[in-house]
């Protein structure tokens, strides 16, 4: 669903390069947790993903169209949530639905199904009217997440989608991922919420100083590493540890 | 909850991209959905029509005129050029700006690149909204012109359809240009390492270039009297005509379209101005397609989260917190291109128009000739230095809209262990800091040209920064009443901010009056007097706002 080869992206002026020759699978019908240390490269691979910032080198496949040479065909089979999302603060909350389900072209009774349950589930419905500015961080949060979902994308990527929202709405989330793979979709998302990933990713990647350093399921990640109770936080803690340079 | 049916994406697009630059929905939200600030459009509106009525009616003399004297020699279609001129270089010029605000400033392309969209319809999308009000305002403008104008020449059928093409294809190629100029410019700007001192010279240096365009422009026209203008202008009319044809051809193009929509020359020159536009347009989209984007995601890149995030120095030595504010204050104004480029741009323009006279550029309106600037009297220059400080401060826009420059910001200033006082006492500090440094940029060159002394320099620059420092604070106190705060776009938060209006018109008060007391002490002969009237003035002026600073900012620091 969304394969990445030696893709590398090194910042004007940067000395070492934020992710580097990273290989990456994710398979259709998974959720796929992207997990590493503040800094690791996990936003930066997604803006490459989603269009939002050139790879230097390497190729990145969405749903069987590559990037740099079908755009638009990659772009229509993604649906992004970003760490910050910035909506037009002077819409109102619909008319950026709207937006958004005119460029993707669902059509209007779709769209309505979509958003009554969507808005309704989150609690919405009655704040949708309002300008965009007038919303809660956890409010744009949802906004966005509505926005992404509107046209049921084959997959969904989020950057950190659980810093926010209430429990209740964290919650909601959860099932509403599940749901969405249930439907045959595909979601990759990054966090720092191990528990999370613990819970409900089928597979997770750890990326360190923009490369990739482990990647599988959670039992493949604890054969890996040898030691079969170790929980996720003990696995992170100990791949992401840069030579000791602090003691256990 | 209204579902709209869908829409073609691009009109919605268009549409979306309208409503937010004019703030529609919000006008909308505010004044239909929860009747509130019912007034305010009210006053918008009454404030704007005297002003446009009179500007139209003024179009429509101005155009008789025109086409009598154009008579006289043949060329009849002088008001039409003139007129298509007008409309096409404030088109690039305003085109300039709005492209670069809209694409570089503006930080909605984080939303609208992941979308599936052509890189084209982006920018097609976005030129549109900027291309809209050009239509507005050239409306105005060209609606009473034409109208006199066919009256006047007995026009018909081709006249007006003729128009109306020319309408919708005039604007179309000043904008191509400005938006390929902008695209060039920022990439080259992107590309350096110095991106904020690059643009920050960049902008300076094409007011410069502006100025001495109008400067030129105005002594080759002569006086600003309108009658003399016009036989001047006459004079040399049919030189004109050639001159502008070679300069921007496709003005001439739609002149005579429309002059002679009655023969085949007009039709051609039609075609001309259509294929001009059409082939414009399609530049415009191969360039979106192969370089646009790419330009925009390498400027996105180096200024996320780079340069302009706001964080806090560390530097080695720690500071007081007052001051540690303060230079934030000037260093966040100065970095960020958007703010510094329309709030620096006067400590150029006005020194570069004091020095204009001595190149021999003479400016009939430039009030720095009366002036006589190297033959003043002792204190007098003083006090014009130190009422040049306080106007500058005013001016530059940076006190005035220190709290809405915050933005969503805000909160990282006000969860600081300060009181509101100490904030704006640090706020005062950083304002003046750019306000000294960009005054003296300005002041010296004029001094050392002048042959001014360096203690009345030192005195009135003593005295104007007291005086810029108590205007300061109550500018900034100002702010506070009702800081615009919601901008996404940094170059509203200065630029379309009512506060920053006031403020200058405040500046230009309190300066007026200064200076008529210091013209009244200069008629009683008593020079030496005007240094002590200024220290008195700033002092009394800084216990007041001291004073206003304590009763009511902790309040309306609340209250935000
Ligand atoms: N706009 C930028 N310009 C220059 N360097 C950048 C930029 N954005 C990120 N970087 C650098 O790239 C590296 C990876 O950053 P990235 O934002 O991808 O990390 P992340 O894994 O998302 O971290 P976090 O968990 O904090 O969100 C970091 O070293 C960062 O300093
Ligand atoms: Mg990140």
């Amino acid at each position: 669903m969304l394969k990445l080869e030696g893709v590398t992206k090194r910042y004007k002026g940067a000395s070492v390069n934020a992710v580097d020759n990273l290989d990456l699978e994710v398979r259709p019908g998974e959720i796929f947790g992207f997990l590493g240390p503040n800094g690791a490269g996990k936003t930066t691979t997604i803006r490459m993903v989603v269009g939002l910032l050139a790879a230097d080198r390497g190729r990145i496949v969405v749903n069987g169209h590559d990037l740099a040479s079908d755009p638009i065909a990659a772009k229509r089979s993604i649906g992004f949530v970003p760490d910050n999302p910035n909506l037009y603060p002077k819409l109102t909350g619909l008319e950026y639905l709207n937006l958004i389900g005119d460029v993707y072209g669902v059509d209007g009774p779709t769209r309505k199904r979509r958003l009554d349950h969507y808005l309704g589930m989150f609690e919405l419905t009655s704040a949708v009217g309002d300008l965009v500015q007038s919303f809660s961080r956890g409010m744009k949060q949802k906004l966005a997440l509505t926005g992404a979902l509107l046209h049921e994308p084959p997959l969904f990527i989020l950057d950190e989608p659980m810093v926010g929202l209430d429990p209740r709405s964290a919650h909601l989330f959860k099932s509403i991922m599940r749901e969405h793979v249930h439907q045959g979709n595909t979601v990759f998302f990054s966090t720092h919420v191990l528990e999370v990933a613990e819970q409900l990713c089928d597979r997770v990647g750890i990326i360190n100083k923009g490369q990739l350093i482990a990647c599988g399921t959670m039992d493949e990640l604890r054969r890996a590493s040898g030691r079969a109770g170790s929980n996720l936080e003990k696995l992170f803690l100990e791949l992401t540890d840069a030579g000791g340079d602090h003691e256990e | 909850m209204r579902v709209a049916t869908m829409r073609n994406r691009l009109w919605t697009l268009y549409l979306t991209l309208l409503k937010d630059h004019y703030g529609l929905s919000a006008a909308k939200y505010y004044y239909f959905k929860k009747r509130q600030r019912t007034w305010e459009p009210l006053v918008i509106v009454a404030g704007l029509a005297p002003a446009v009525v009179m500007g139209m009616v003024f179009v429509w003399n101005f155009t008789e005129k025109l086409f009598m004297a154009g008579l006289t020699f043949g060329q009849p279609h002088l008001a039409l050029l003139n007129g298509a001129l007008m409309v096409s270089l404030a088109g690039l010029f305003f085109g300039f700006f709005s492209v670069i605000t809209a694409f570089f400033f503006s930080s909605d392309l984080d939303m609208l690149v992941p979308l599936p969209l052509y890189s084209w319809e982006v920018l097609g999308a976005k030129l549109a909204v900027v291309l809209t009000g050009q239509y507005g305002i050239n409306l105005l403008i060209l609606t009473p012109l034409w109208a006199r104008y066919g009256l006047l020449a007995g026009a018909g059928a081709g006249y007006i359809l003729s128009a109306i093409v020319v309408f919708f294809a005039l604007p179309l190629l000043p904008l191509s240009i400005a938006s390929v100029l902008a695209v060039l410019l920022m990439r080259a700007v992107n590309l350096s390492r110095h991106k904020d001192k690059l643009t920050l010279v960049g902008g300076l240096l094409l007011v410069v270039v502006m100025v001495g365009f109008q400067v030129w422009l105005q002594s080759s026209l002569g006086s600003g009297d309108p009658e003399v203008v016009m036989e001047q202008l006459l004079s040399r009319a049919d030189g004109l005509i050639r001159a502008v044809g070679r300069v921007f051809p496709p003005s001439v193009w739609a002149a005579q379209a429309m002059a002679y929509s009655h023969t085949g020359v007009g039709w051609l020159n039609l075609l001309y101005l259509v294929a001009a536009s059409g082939a414009a347009l399609f530049v415009l989209y191969y360039l979106g397609e192969k370089v646009f984007l790419q330009g925009l995601l390498a400027g996105m890149e180096g200024t996320k989260g780079s340069g302009r995030a706001r964080k806090v120095s560390l530097s080695a030595q720690s500071r007081s917190p007052l001051l540690a504010v303060a230079s934030m204050e000037s260093k966040l104004f100065v970095r960020d291109p958007g703010f510094a480029l329309n709030g620096l741009i006067g400590y150029v323009l006005l020194p570069a128009m004091a020095l204009l006279p001595m190149f021999g550029q003479s400016l009939e309106n430039n009030p720095f000739e009366l002036l006589a600037l190297d033959q003043l009297p002792p204190f007098v220059l003083s006090g014009g230095l130190a009422l040049y400080f306080m106007f500058m401060t005013a001016m530059s826009m940076i006190p005035a809209t220190t709290f809405s420059r915050e933005g969503k910001y805000l909160w990282q200033i006000r969860s600081l262990p300060l009181s509101i006082e100490q904030i704006i006492a640090a706020k005062v500090v950083g304002s003046q800091v750019v306000n000294i440094i960009g005054c003296l940029v300005g002041a010296v060159p004029v001094a050392i040209l002048m042959g001014w002394s360096i203690w009345e320099v030192l005195l009135g620059s003593f005295l104007g920064t007291l005086l810029a420092s108590a205007l300061a604070g109550f500018l900034a106190l100002f702010d506070l009443r009702k800081p615009m705060l919601d901008w996404v776009n940094p170059v509203k938060a200065v630029k379309s901010n009512l506060n920053a209006v006031v403020g200058l018109l405040i500046g230009v008060i309190l300066g007026f009056a200064l200076g008529m007391l210091m013209f009244a002490t200069i008629g009683l002969e008593l020079l030496w007097l005007i240094p002590i009237e200024l220290l008195a003035a700033a002092l009394a002026l800084g216990l007041a706002v001291r004073f206003m600073v304590r009763k009511w900012a902790p309040g309306l620091w609340k209250r935000i």
